[in-house]
């Protein structure tokens, strides 16, 4: 696997970031400056409450920066915003579909696609051609009949990846999408991602609960802490146990022990 | 072209019903049913303020229930609305006004105009009143059509819809106006008291049979443009107001749905099944 071109084109840039929620005084993440080239794949982790949800949605426009700079595919997101999220693939934090919701699989990864169809024009052979590829990508063709508030949290977490999928985007945003899944399907969405990453050269960036998760291609770790970006480098760097202590706010040996073989 | 009083009224009892069950389907599944509710109460006293004032009640009402969706409108975008605050706010503050409204309109607070506005009077509806249902009803399935993907985006989920890249906010506005007018046109044949009923009861027995949005969306004007001609019907023949007649008919029909339910009947099935057997 080859290291992405040090001059490719930045997909993301994030300069002086900051974000506030409605309401709020204090900002979740601020002074984020963040620049992802094209090809790579990028996790974010860091503690519960830290600010990589924001991060993620501020990057993709679902919320407004409260200030500084984010322009993705080189436009500025608060100009452009529905037609980069057009490219986008997003799998949002923990969205579950209740048991009543009136819409099959095939329904919901269809609908991922609305935006780039345009106003007036009906979904085509190409739009439901990429549903069914991304469908057997995800492993789920035969679930796409079914309601999809009768699937499991980890199957919905697939259709939601099918849906990212089928929208065949220039940039991945996921987040924390192996919550829900068991092993086996832990296993087959990260090799799906790894695919698509190294055979398509996709460029990812995703959050990150569990450091076992990590994709074995992710080429670069962002630590975050107290919504800053604390530590940017590969994962041998920032999977230090002491760096990872003190953006976790506990002791080096505890980190040492959970980390296993993942640290350099 | 003239039509006779029975072939109006049932002519205004499909139109309204339609109109309502289909609007419905969105008010019920974007979870909009205290803003529907505040809205049918605004438009009643817009109207009851178009009669005291000797202006149009319709133009009034349609005034009224959209000052209520722009005012509400961004906290129910952003599902911050308190539908529980909400109704025990606006219910009274606008029955308040639409009846302080009659009370000073010309003539008596009594007179059937004044009362029509309150239970409804099917049996008096104008060539004019027809035409403006007619004309709500293809607009409704126009637009519908129309922008058919994008409202079956926001009808799964906003924050879904803003990510595929879709611009959401118009289309949930436009929701807002349409129920608004919806509500306004039915104002005079089912009345402000219990025109909700016929916009949520349809819509909310097509959900006990349906899991897909396509076919809920087809059955729910049926059911209501069918709920308002049976109300019509059994208000005819036991001598009950109209718009009292039609609201408990849908009320029993999604009472009988709720019954009959195969999302309910289908887990019983499951346990059944499953229960073990002795022997």
């Amino acid at each position: 696997m080859g290291t992405p071109d040090a001059d490719a084109a930045a997909v993301i840039e994030l300069r002086g970031v900051a974000t506030v929620y409605e309401g709020e005084q204090l900002p979740a993440i601020r002074d984020i400056d963040l620049e992802i080239r094209k090809g790579e794949l990028v996790a974010l982790i860091g503690p519960n409450g830290v600010g990589k949800t924001t991060l993620l949605e501020t990057t993709c426009g679902l919320l407004e920066p409260t200030s500084g700079e984010v322009r993705v595919f080189g436009l500025d997101i608060r100009k452009h915003g529905h037609r980069i999220r057009q490219r986008i693939g997003y799998i949002p934090q923990e969205i579950a579909f209740d048991e009543l919701t009136p819409f099959s699989v095939r329904d919901v990864v269809l609908m991922g696609r609305f935006g780039r169809i345009g106003l007036l024009r009906r979904p085509g052979p190409a739009d439901r051609r990429a549903v069914e590829r991304a469908l057997e990508l995800v492993g789920i063709e035969d679930l796409a009949r079914r309601p999809i508030g009768k699937l499991s949290g980890g199957q919905q977490q697939k259709a939601m990846l099918a849906r990212a999928l089928a929208k065949e985007p220039e940039l991945l945003l996921l987040d924390e999408p192996f919550a829900n899944l068991d092993f086996v399907a832990r296993e087959e969405i990260s090799s799906v991602i790894a695919h698509l990453h190294e055979e398509l050269e996709l460029t990812t960036l995703i959050v990150l609960h569990d450091l076992d998760s990590l994709p074995s291609s992710c080429q670069r770790v962002v630590l975050m802490r107290d919504g800053r970006i604390f530590r940017d480098g590969p994962p041998e760097e920032v999977l230090d146990p002491v760096t990872l202590a003190a953006a976790y706010h506990q002791l080096a040996d505890g980190c040492r022990g959970r980390l296993g073989g993942l640290s350099g | 072209m003239f039509l006779g009083i029975f072939t109006s009224t049932l002519l205004g009892a499909v139109l309204a019903g339609g109109a309502c069950g289909l609007i419905g389907a969105f008010v019920v599944r974007m979870n909009l049913s205290s803003m529907g509710f505040t809205m049918s109460h605004a438009a009643f006293a817009g109207a009851a303020l178009g009669l005291l004032l000797g202006w149009n009640p319709l133009l009034l009402a349609i005034l009224f229930s959209v000052v209520v969706a722009a005012a509400l409108g961004p906290a129910a975008e952003k599902a911050k609305l308190e539908a529980n605050v909400l109704i025990g706010i606006t219910f009274p503050l606008t029955m308040a006004l639409g009846l302080i409204f009659l009370k000073f309109s010309p003539g008596t607070a009594m007179s059937s105009t004044a009362l029509s506005l309150l239970w409804g009077s099917i049996l008096g509806v104008t060539q004019a009143e027809l035409l403006q249902l007619a004309g709500l009803a293809a607009a409704l399935m126009v637009l519908i059509g129309l922008f058919f993907k994008e409202f079956l985006a926001i009808l799964l989920d906003l924050k879904l819809a803003r990510e595929s890249g879709l611009n959401p906010r118009p289309f949930f506005y436009l929701v807002l106006f349409l129920t608004g007018v919806t509500v306004s046109l039915s104002l005079k044949l089912i009345g402000g008291l219990l025109v909700f009923a016929l916009m949520i009861n349809p819509a909310s027995t097509a959900y006990q049979f349906f899991y897909d949005m396509k076919k809920i969306i087809l059955f729910a004007p049926l059911i209501g443009a069918g709920s308002a001609v049976l109300g019509l019907m059994v208000s005819f023949m036991i001598d009950l107001p109209v718009g009292s007649a039609i609201a408990l008919v849908s009320t029993l029909g999604f009472a009988g749905a709720v019954a009959i339910s195969p999302k309910r009947r289908r887990g019983r099935a499951r346990i059944k099944e499953s229960a073990p057997t002795s022997g």
